[in-house]
This record gives C-alpha cells, sequence and structure tokens, in this order.
C-alpha cells in the first residue's frame, strides 16, 4: 500500500458569473416568435458559500455568436484570396451542416451529398443558360431538384443498412459524374456550364466588390443552414428522432409508443436534401459555372475529412472541421500537395486520440479525468475506509465522513474478535444470552446501513423455509435474493446471515 | 396466467352486532371473489400452540361476489370544488402562497391551482424539477411557464406569488423571503438570496379547465381510473390567495407582512377556524365566495407557520402564528374505495374477531372485522387495541429503518406479503414511519387494507405475530378455558367512556395497549373507582397520547415528542394534536404516567428472547396468595411462550412508586435475566450511563402487580406483551393460565375479593 498523502484541495472559480441581487426585477426576454431565452442563464447557490450566482448553463449561443461577428467583421479586411477561401469556407460548413444532419440526426449515412448539390446546381444552372430563367428563380428550382433528387435517394434508404446504402449513395455520385461527362452539349466545356448568371454582377465578378458580396452571399448561406439545423435537430423531429437514437431496441421502443420514427428519418432527409439544393443553385451562381469536379471523389473526402475532424453528429464540430481543412486545402495552396498529406495526417490522429472528433474532446478529456481520478481514488482509499480530502469534496453530509473513520476502526476490533468459538456460540443460539465479543459483533452488524442490508425471506406462509434476500434501501424498491441456499430452520438461516456478515467483514 | 391480487379493508374495523359494515375488495385479474365469513380463533401457527385456527360461520353474504380493480388516491391535499369557476378569472389574477417545500428537487409540484394535467388547461403555481418556483398556464394546446430564479431551499419559508395579465400577456413571479430565526430548518446566518423578481410574456392565456382548484396537486383523469389528483407537493403551505388584479409591489410587501390581500377571489385563511379543541379538515376561504378547501388524507393541521416566533410554543397559545398544513405525497387516510358487499351481523351475533374470507384462484386474502354484541352478554369485556393496530398498520421498519435490526435485535422475517405491500408502496405508513420527505407520520386510518392485522400475520422484524394475530392467542385461551367474553375496542370507550366498561365484572387489556385517548384513561379510572376490575395483561400500555379524530373515527393521530421509544420526533411547536388540542407525547410527561392507573408503566423493550417470571417475597401474603395456588414457591412462571420463548418479553412494563404505582401494590413476582437487548427506556434515562441493559440494570425487568381499589376494585397487571402469548402453550394447560384462572375466579365473582380482609398489621414472630 502507498503511504497517505493528504493532498490539499481547493480551487478558486475560473468563471465569470453574476452576482445577482434577488430582489431586483428581471425581464426575460425571448427570441421572437418562440418560447425560447436568449441565453440560458441559470442561478444557482454556490454550494461552497451558498452566495447566489447567475451561470449561463449553456453557452454555445456565446460562442456562435462571437464566432459568427469575427468572421463577418474581420474578412472585408482580408486579402482578396483569403475573401474566397472564407467564403468557400462558409459554403463547405453549410453543406457539413446539412450533412450532419443527415448522418447524425436522421442516422442514414449518405455520401450522395455532394450529388444532391451537383444534381442541383446543374439543373439550377441549365434552367439559367439554356432556358434563360432569372438568377433569382434558381433559388427555387434548386432546392426542387435536391427534394425531388432526395426523395429518389431516400427511398432504398429504409431498405438498405449501413454500408451498403453508403456504397449505393457513392455508386449514385459517380453516375452522376460519368453521366455529365458523356453529355454530348457540354462535352466542349468538359462538362461544365459555364457563364451562369448571379447575384453577382459580371464585372464584378473575381474583383474585390465581388468577392465580398459573394462573402456576404455564403455567409447567409451558412446562417440559414445553421437555421435548417436548428430547426430540425433541435424541434419535434429531431426530439423524436433522439428517443429512437441509441439502439434498435431504443428503435423498437419508439415505435411501440407511437413515434413513426422511420417516417422523421426521411423528413430529415428530404429537408435537408432540399436544403442542399440550394446550396447547389448558390455554388453554381458563386463560380458562375457548375463543373463535374462537384461529383468526385476527392471533393467527397475532402468533406467527410471535415466531418471527422471536426466531431460528427454536431453543428460546431461541422462547421470548426469545414474551417480546417479549407485553411489547409485553399489556404495554404503553396504548400501544393503536401497540403493533402496534412489533412490526412490531422484526419488520422484526430481519429485516433478523439472519440467525437475535436469538438468532442473537452467531454472526452471530462471522462479521462473522470477515469484517473477514480483510479487514483481506488489506489489511495481502502475499501469502505476512511475519504480522503478529494472525495471528501464529493459527500455532502460530513458526518458521514467520520462515520466512514470509525467504522473503518470499529471493524478492525471486531475482526480480531472473530474467532471459530464465537461462531460456534452463534450457531448455538442466535437469539440467546451471548458473550461480551458477540454481543458487540452482532450489534455492529444490526446497526448497519439500510442499503443492502441481510433478511431473511419466509418463502411460504406459514412454512419453515427460508432464503436470504437483501433490501435495496430505497422505498418502494424490492429486496434481492443473495443466493439460492434454502433453509429449513429458522436457527440455520439466522446464522447463515450471520456468517454472510462475518464474510463482509472479514473481506471488508 | 395472470396473477391474481386481492386487497381488502372493512369500514368500521369494529361494529356492535346488528349494524352494517362495508367490505371493500380490490381484485386484480379477477372478476369475482369467492366469499366466506370466518372467526378467528388463533392466529399463530407456531407449533408450540393450537395453531392457525378459523371457523367457516353461515351468513347471508352472497358466496361468490362481483369485485373489480379499485384506485387508490395517495398523497394530502384540499380541494375546492369551486362549481362557478370562480377561481377560473378572464382578466388580471395573482394568486399567492406562503410555502415551506421539503422536497422542492426531484419531480413537478403543484402549490395550488386550477390545472389539468391530461387536458394541459388552466394555471397553476408549482415547483419544477430543477426546483424552481414556476407559473404555468395552459389553453389545451400550448403550455407556457415563467420560472424564478432563486432555487427553492428545503424547509425554508418564502412568500411565493404569480401575476398574469391576458390583456399584456405578462406574467410576474415574485418569491420573497420570509425566513426568520425560528421557522425555517436552517437560520438566516446562511447566506443564501432567497428573493427573485421574473417578468416574462407568455405566449398563450390560460383556460378554464374541467378540474377543481386544488392545493398542493393537479387534477388529472384517464379512461381507466378516473379523476385523480397527481403533481403532489411535499411540504408546508400557510396562507393562500386569488385575487383579481396583479398585484402592485406595495400590496406584495402588505402580504409579507401578514396582511390578508383586499378584495380577494379567495383567501385560504389557515389560521381560521381554530379552538381550544383543535381544528377540523376544512380550510377556510374569509373571502367573500366562502370557497373552503377540504382535505383530502388528512393534511397535518397545527403545525407551525411562515410567521412564528417560537415563543408560542403551541397553536393554541396563538393560532396566528399556525397556518401552516403539511402536505405529503405518501399519505392515505382513506382508500375511498366502494363497498363490494355490506354484511349486517344479527343482533345475537357472537361477540369475536371475524374476518371476510375472500378468495380467487389460490390467492386469499382475510379482511378482519371485531364484532361486539348487540348488548353486554358476558361478565368479561376483552378490550381489543383498535388505537394500537392504527398505529402500528402497514409499519414498514423492517425496509426502511436502518436501526430496527438493533432495536429488535433480530434480523427480520419477511413474507411474500411483506414484498407484496412494500414494492405497491399503495396502502399507507403507520406512525412509526416517515413521509417522504423525512416528516413522521402522525394519522393513520382503518380505511385501507392493513396487511398486520391479518390472522397470521408475523410482524417481520421479529418473527412473531403483534397486536391484533396475537390477541388471539388470549381469546383462543379464553374459549379454551371456558369463559364467555365480549369484545369492546379502544374506539367504543373513547367514544362512550365509562358506559362501554361499567356493564363487564372485570376488562382485560390485550398485549399492547400502547396508544390512549384522555377519555380511555379517565373511563378506565371511573370504572376502578367504582368497583372495577382490571386486569392488565400487555407492555407499554396508556403510552402515547393520542385522539381519534372527531370527523373521522377511523382516523387516529398521535404527536411523538419529547421521550420515549419514538420513531420519530415532532417539529418544535408541532407537539399538539390538531384533532383535539392536547399536548401529545408521552401519558406520563403530562401528569398521567400509566403507573397511576395500573401500577406498572414502559421500561425495557427487547425482542431477542423472553424471560420467566419468578414469585417475589409480596406474591406469599394472604391478601394475594390465590393468585397462586398450585403454583410452587419457587416455580418459575412462563418459560415458554409463542413470543420469544417466555411470559416476560418484547415490551416490559415495571413497578415504580415514583411514578406513581398505589402504594399499597404488591409485587407478586418479576422477571429474570434478559439480555442486554433489553435496554432501560429513554424516558428513564435522564443521565446517560453505561450498563443501562439486562444484565447490568436492575429497572430492566418485567413485573407483576397487584393492587384494590374502593369497592372492591382491583387491578392484576402482568406487565409484558409475551403473557398472552404463553398462555396457548401445552394445550392451553400451564402455570401462566394457572395465575389467570385463580384471577378471572376471583375477578368474575360478586362481592369482596379474596384475601380483602387480610389488611390488618402483621405482628411477625419470624
Amino acid at each position: 500500500m502507498t503511504e497517505k498523502r493528504f493532498y490539499q484541495v481547493g480551487r478558486k472559480p475560473w468563471e465569470w458569473r453574476l452576482k445577482p441581487a434577488g430582489d431586483a426585477e428581471r425581464a426575460r426576454g425571448r427570441v421572437p416568435g418562440t418560447r425560447r431565452h436568449w441565453l440560458k442563464w441559470r442561478d444557482v447557490h454556490n454550494d461552497k458559500s451558498l452566495k447566489r450566482e447567475r451561470v449561463m448553463v449553456d453557452k454555445k449561443p456565446l460562442w456562435w455568436t462571437i464566432g459568427l461577428v469575427l468572421l463577418l467583421f474581420i474578412t472585408p479586411f482580408l486579402p482578396n484570396s483569403m475573401i474566397s477561401v472564407v467564403s468557400i469556407f462558409c459554403i463547405y460548413a453549410a453543406i457539413n451542416i446539412l450533412w450532419t444532419l443527415i448522418i447524425g440526426t436522421a442516422g442514414i449515412f449518405s455520401l450522395a451529398t455532394l450529388a444532391v448539390v451537383g444534381v442541383s446546381a446543374y439543373i439550377a444552372a441549365a434552367a439559367n443558360v439554356y432556358l434563360g430563367v432569372p438568377w433569382p428563380f434558381m433559388l427555387i428550382i434548386g432546392p426542387m431538384a435536391g427534394l425531388i433528387f432526395g426523395a429518389i435517394l431516400a427511398a432504398p434508404s429504409t431498405r438498405l443498412d449501413g454500408l451498403y446504402y453508403a456504397l449505393l449513395t457513392m455508386g449514385v455520385a459517380e453516375i452522376c459524374r460519368v453521366f455529365v461527362v458523356q453529355l454530348r452539349a457540354l462535352t466542349a466545356s468538359g462538362g461544365a456550364i459555364t457563364n451562369v448568371d448571379s447575384f453577382i454582377p459580371e464585372d464584378w465578378f473575381l474583383q474585390r466588390p465581388g468577392l465580398l458580396l459573394g462573402f456576404v452571399g455564403a455567409f447567409l448561406l451558412m446562417l440559414g443552414a445553421l437555421l435548417v439545423w436548428r430547426l430540425v435537430n433541435s424541434e419535434r423531429l429531431g426530439m423524436l428522432l433522439r428517443v429512437a437514437k441509441t439502439s434498435r431496441e431504443d428503435e423498437a421502443f419508439a415505435e411501440a409508443v407511437g413515434i413513426d420514427f422511420r417516417r422523421a428519418r426521411l423528413m430529415v432527409f428530404i429537408i435537408s436534401s432540399a436544403a442542399l439544393g440550394v446550396v447547389g443553385a448558390f455554388y453554381a451562381m458563386y463560380y458562375r459555372s457548375i463543373s463535374p469536379q462537384i461529383f468526385s471523389l476527392d471533393q467527397l473526402l475532402l468533406l467527410f475529412a471535415m466531418m471527422v475532424i471536426g466531431g460528427l453528429g454536431r453543428a460546431e464540430g461541422a462547421v470548426v472541421g469545414a474551417a480546417i481543412v479549407t485553411i489547409i486545402d485553399k489556404g495554404l495552396i503553396e504548400l501544393g500537395p503536401p497540403r493533402i498529406i496534412l489533412v490526412a495526417l490531422i484526419m488520422i490522429g484526430v481519429t485516433v486520440f478523439a472519440r467525437e472528433g475535436l469538438m468532442g474532446a473537452r467531454n472526452q478529456f471530462r471522462d479521462f479525468r473522470n477515469r484517473k481520478a477514480g483510479e487514483r481514488r481506488a489506489r489511495r482509499t481502502e475499501k469502505g475506509g476512511e475519504a480522503m480530502p478529494e472525495e471528501a469534496t464529493e459527500v455532502h453530509d460530513k458526518q458521514e465522513l467520520y462515520y466512514r473513520r470509525f467504522n473503518k476502526r470499529l471493524r478492525d476490533k471486531l475482526k480480531d474478535m472473530i474467532t471459530p468459538e464465537l461462531i460456534a456460540e452463534h450457531q448455538r443460539d442466535p437469539l440467546g444470552h451471548h458473550s461480551d465479543a458477540l454481543a458487540r459483533v452482532l450489534n455492529f452488524f444490526r446497526r448497519g446501513e439500510m442499503a443492502d442490508k441481510y433478511v431473511i425471506h419466509r418463502m411460504k406462509p406459514a412454512e419453515e423455509k427460508f432464503r436470504i434476500m437483501a433490501v435495496s434501501g430505497a422505498r418502494g424498491m424490492p429486496p434481492r435474493v443473495v443466493d439460492d441456499r434454502e433453509y429449513s430452520d429458522i436457527k440455520e438461516a439466522y446464522h447463515a446471515v450471520f456468517l454472510l456478515r462475518v464474510n463482509d467483514l472479514l473481506e471488508s | 396466467m395472470t396473477d391474481i391480487r386481492l386487497f381488502g379493508y372493512s369500514d368500521p374495523l369494529s361494529a356492535r352486532a346488528g349494524e352494517p359494515i362495508d367490505f371493500m375488495v380490490s381484485a386484480e385479474g379477477a372478476s369475482e371473489v369467492k366469499a366466506e365469513l370466518v372467526r378467528l380463533v388463533h392466529g399463530d401457527f407456531n407449533p408450540e400452540g393450537p395453531g392457525f385456527i378459523e371457523e367457516v360461520i353461515e351468513t347471508d353474504i352472497p358466496p361468490a361476489l362481483p369485485a373489480k380493480r379499485q384506485y387508490t388516491q395517495n398523497g394530502s391535499f384540499a380541494r375546492v370544488t369551486d362549481p362557478g369557476a370562480k377561481l377560473a378569472p378572464d382578466g388580471a389574477f395573482t394568486i399567492h402562497a406562503f410555502i415551506w417545500p421539503s422536497l422542492p428537487v426531484g419531480s413537478r409540484q403543484t402549490i395550488m391551482g386550477r390545472w389539468s394535467v391530461s387536458g394541459s388547461k388552466g394555471y397553476a403555481l408549482g415547483i419544477n424539477p430543477e426546483g424552481k418556483l414556476e407559473f404555468w398556464v395552459g389553453d389545451g394546446v400550448a403550455v407556457d411557464q415563467i420560472t424564478a430564479d432563486a432555487p427553492l431551499v428545503p424547509k425554508v419559508w418564502v412568500l411565493v406569488a404569480a401575476s398574469f395579465d391576458p390583456a399584456t400577456g405578462e406574467a410576474r413571479l415574485r418569491q420573497i423571503d420570509v425566513q426568520n430565526s425560528w421557522n425555517s430548518h436552517i437560520g438566516p446566518v446562511t447566506p443564501y438570496d432567497h428573493n427573485s423578481h421574473t417578468v416574462q410574456k407568455l405566449r398563450c392565456t390560460p383556460a378554464t379547465a374541467d378540474a377543481p382548484f386544488l392545493i398542493a396537486a393537479s387534477h388529472e383523469e384517464n379512461p381507466e381510473r378516473g379523476r385523480f389528483a397527481s403533481m403532489l407537493f411535499n411540504g408546508k403551505i400557510d396562507r393562500s390567495g386569488i385575487v383579481a388584479r396583479a398585484l402592485t409591489a406595495d400590496e406584495m410587501g402588505a402580504i409579507a407582512k401578514g396582511d390578508a390581500p383586499a378584495e380577494p377571489l379567495a383567501y385560504w385563511d389557515t389560521t381560521a377556524g381554530y379552538t381550544d379543541r383543535g381544528v377540523g379538515p376544512i380550510i377556510q376561504d374569509t373571502g367573500p365566495n366562502a370557497l373552503h378547501a377540504e382535505g383530502v388524507n388528512r393534511p397535518v393541521r397545527a403545525m407551525t407557520g411562515w410567521n412564528w416566533t417560537g415563543r408560542d410554543d403551541s397553536f393554541r397559545l396563538n393560532p396566528s402564528q399556525y397556518g401552516g398544513i403539511a402536505y405529503h405525497d405518501d399519505a392515505l387516510t382513506d382508500c375511498g374505495w366502494s363497498p363490494t358487499v355490506t354484511w349486517t351481523p344479527p343482533k345475537d351475533f357472537r361477540s369475536g374477531v371475524y374476518a371476510l374470507k375472500v378468495s380467487a384462484g389460490d390467492t386469499v386474502d382475510r379482511i378482519p372485522v371485531i364484532i361486539r354484541p348487540d348488548a353486554p352478554r358476558a361478565k368479561i369485556a376483552v378490550q381489543m387495541s383498535t388505537f394500537t393496530y392504527l398505529a402500528y398498520a402497514n409499519e414498514h421498519l423492517s425496509f426502511d429503518a436502518q436501526i430496527a435490526q438493533a432495536i429488535v435485535a433480530h434480523t427480520p422475517v419477511i413474507s411474500g406479503d411483506d414484498l407484496e405491500y412494500n414494492k405497491l408502496q399503495e396502502f399507507g405508513l403507520s406512525t412509526y414511519d416517515h413521509h417522504s420527505d423525512g416528516a413522521g407520520v402522525c394519522y393513520s386510518s382503518w380505511k385501507r387494507p392493513i396487511i398486520n392485522i391479518r390472522p397470521g400475520y408475523r410482524m417481520a422484524g421479529m418473527n412473531f405475530p403483534w397486536a391484533l394475530p396475537a390477541d388471539l392467542s388470549l381469546l383462543w385461551w379464553l374459549e379454551h378455558a371456558g369463559y364467555d367474553y365480549d369484545l369492546i375496542t379502544d374506539h367504543d370507550l373513547d367514544r362512550e367512556g365509562l358506559a362501554a366498561l361499567a356493564p363487564y365484572k372485570t376488562v382485560i387489556n390485550v398485549t399492547h395497549p400502547e396508544y390512549y385517548s384522555e377519555g380511555m384513561l379517565d373511563a378506565t379510572e371511573q370504572y376502578l373507582q367504582g368497583g372495577g376490575r382490571v386486569m392488565y395483561l400487555g407492555g407499554n400500555g396508556y403510552y402515547w397520547v393520542t385522539a381519534a379524530c372527531p370527523d373521522d373515527p377511523a382516523c387516529v393521530e398521535v404527536r411523538k415528542l419529547d421521550s420515549g421509544s419514538r420513531a420519530w420526533q415532532a417539529e418544535p411547536g408541532e407537539g399538539y394534536l390538531a384533532t383535539t388540542g392536547e399536548r401529545s407525547g408521552l401519558w406520563r410527561n403530562r401528569g398521567r404516567a400509566p403507573q397511576k392507573l395500573v401500577g406498572l408503566g414502559f421500561t425495557t423493550e427487547g425482542m431477542d428472547r423472553a424471560e420467566p417470571f419468578e414469585r417475589m417475597p409480596d406474591s406469599f401474603h394472604k391478601r394475594v396468595a390465590w393468585i397462586f395456588d398450585g403454583i410452587g414457591d419457587e416455580e418459575l412462571i412462563g418459560d415458554f411462550g409463542l413470543a420469544l420463548g417466555g411470559a416476560a418479553g418484547v415490551e416490559l412494563d415495571r413497578y415504580d412508586l415514583a411514578l406513581g404505582t398505589p402504594p399499597h401494590t404488591m409485587l407478586l413476582a418479576s422477571s429474570i435475566d434478559h439480555t442486554d437487548n433489553y435496554p432501560l427506556v429513554s424516558e428513564e434515562v435522564t443521565y446517560a450511563f453505561p450498563g443501562r441493559g439486562g444484565s447490568q440494570d436492575p429497572q430492566v425487568r418485567g413485573d407483576m402487580i397487584y393492587f384494590t381499589t374502593t369497592e372492591s376494585g382491583a387491578v392484576f397487571a402482568a406487565g409484558s406483551i409475551g403473557w398472552s402469548q404463553a398462555l396457548p402453550c401445552k394445550g392451553g394447560e400451564n402455570n401462566v393460565g394457572t395465575v389467570m384462572r385463580n384471577v378471572l375466579k376471583a375477578f368474575t365473582n360478586d362481592g369482596p375479593l379474596p384475601g380483602a380482609s387480610y389488611t390488618g398489621a402483621e405482628k411477625h414472630w419470624r
């Protein structure tokens, strides 16, 4: 056993908390049209000082606001090349957010995300270039194309599981690419549709005002994607799906209580596909063209890298992943091909060390710390023995700490009293006049706490047939059966309980 | 095959022949039950005794009864019927209440409101699962709420109020600190800030719910169960009300000072209605509409209120500080089931303990009922201790009380029925249990299935019968020995006083007459003064100040305080009975030690083993020597018994001149050789020092005494719960029975008692 050392515990708070005055009137504003408050403030009593403190329980809105506002205000001061990197980041972030809805919320492992974007982009661009539809209508044609294509893709998702569906969707993307490349009408341009009209005037294209306008558009696109995320993931549909999320049994349970979660999954898929259609139309307008490159595997894998690095299933993961990969891929273009290797290395690093991407690192770190604390504590604290200062911070009733210390020492004394003679004395007469030693041991046993305390169960009314149970200590929670031994004499049963308790004592 | 479950109770628990008895049965898994009446002859299957005996009695009860599942409303709350929907205002309104929440965190609770959970309609002020005050409204589709900032601290008084104006949608929720040095669980030195004041626009307005206005609960209904109450509150609620306008800060300040609001729609003044003799279950609305609230499952009144300042420690001194009413989510005083069968025993029906034996499949339940003769018929009355039966009804000690095994020095032996009752948690608690917030249980009633008055039931903690099933041993022996007896009950004595005892030559107290009302003590005293003869054959009798509720005798009240073997301790200022205005606790603390009445009083208890009595020198005096006719000089009396193998055990009473044992009392016999698991009781311990157990302290013993009163009255007392349970041993022919026969022979005869003439001063040569 290691030497007992008492480490000092205690920490100053680092988090800034409001110190509200309770009698001051406080008007709580809400996000218009909802019952939500702007920020999730909660008052607590600090259990160290008992003073009232106001904590922002959910700081995500704050981080989002700071991040987005910074992006919006810093970008105009960046050089031209960086502005377009930021714009591309916004577009990828939007795609990623919507993809996260499909994979994370709906739980459909589709790799046809870029295919949906591409198909919508091609149809919207074609409508503009060949049919002369004005550009604003592209933002309607795009999502309609996405909706229809999404609905077609959704159909097999209920039939095929995981990997097979992923392969299918990859195949669909490849078919799209081959189809576009082989279209005779587009052969001249290598499968691309060019000269697409745009919200960016033609003479501003690739000029600073045009880039800035493009950035504003892309930024709004990302905000739109975030809004879709919020509405789908945090409202009814998302909640329904979360009920059924963790396992197959949950799905069965969800269906049994009347949640049609297949339908909810399809709805999420179709809504996301329509939104991806908007992204497609925007994409064609932003570049004033659309090329088969959008269907390519390397694009898809880049997107996949973003998801993996950021963390699957959360919007902030999608955005942060997009930022990292875009900066490396597009911002450090002078590095040349090694930058792709860099992305791959980051991806491998994240998958090896972080279970749920960079955005899950915090929780993972906490779990890790708790596990370490548990291991160390287990080494430092004997079973049922006294608590060390670290553990004491988690025990509300400090008297409990004394009980532990006292009982530990008492047990040590009682252990010495357990002798074969003492056990024989109890066996002779469990309810008799007992020696001082036996009386002390028995009284310790009888005073034990309620949880897992032994009782004897008379198995049938009026019959001398017993077994041993242990009560739960929680009202309404039934006792558990300790073992399958049965006793036909109550004295035997009393003694069997005694032996169990002696065993517990000696083991402690 | 589905499990069949049968539960039932009788109302009343004891009836006179010729008066109707309702039997309520709940049957799950069966739509019909077989029914027959049995007479309970002996209630323990111990092989040392005659075994479990019941006798089928021919009656006009139909042999098959249709039965259904009956539901039980648990939890205490108060109901305002409000048929005119006066408490569903169209315009702005404010609801306010002083509260002392005892378990704020965990589940959603309602403080008060006209809220339908199932309909999502109406409004209510409550506490959300996080433990914060919340006011919510619903229009049947949407629900919206405003939440207070400050977390509620358990057992600290605050004034809470919610205003809502449908014209603007503005809701205002206030929580105002009213803690003082006396009224709360913790003191003002704690730096908590209990205040909160939030304002917010709500997105819907309350629709009028098809629901009563409830205090401490919300209305709910479903097709299976019908209408019931849920989201129950734990803690105390003092004065509360509704005003048909949004109250200003000044008006709230006035309420926080203790003023009633001006022009209320309703104002439940919980301090109104107190008299010197207690307070009833109706909470008065002193507002213009007189919408009184009616307590369900007996909310506990006579509790300290938000403005309690400690000097007045009874509501009788200052009702205005006793507005607290305690509500508990696990209180139960009336299952409210509908009768399955009503049966009237014929007027000439033999007095005894009976049970309606209902069965379906393999499941059997026996619903006990005590039948008293239509008019006194026998010379002997056995007083069945119905108060005690209720006090212990459905005790949970073996499952809930950590210290129980150390008290009884036993490992509990639980039965399948115990497991079932414990799992259900549906049929309420005993006065030995605590409510979910830790408060002691002060009410117990017979209007619910009670497991431990079933014949054959053994108290889990000790593995022998307790109270009613144990008392059957005495009845079996009386019958075996050929004595006719009438049964009366504590309730009869409490209601009728001396008249219940007067017709009898002798009255026998059963094993454990622990719970006594003032009227019962008075009647017994008058009976003895008038020449009556009492055989006190119990342990720990005449102990707790108890009362039957005047509006519902099915329910008894006790508050445990000061000293004594108490499962709980009433909070300061809350030791007086709401039903009578008396200070509760031990009778000996109120000048009526049981020694003054029957010569003995509680001295020790233990449940590991029981011992015999040994004759004391007084037993050889001619005044009393007749009691020992047929018994050897040094013969141990009762070294056998169904309870722990001895006549002196379980709970024991002692002779003590200092506590008022009559000075001429003869100490006939005492028990010997108790273990240290029999400690001296706490009310005898002034200074604590080691060695107060049976092996070291001479006060740890049970005594057998005798004294005479005026008019040839007398008391024979054997202060032990084990006494009656020794009688059935050896086929009923044993030396405990010999003592009983000697005493009964004398006590049932008219005229002077044997030995009464030996009152001369002794002139000894030896």
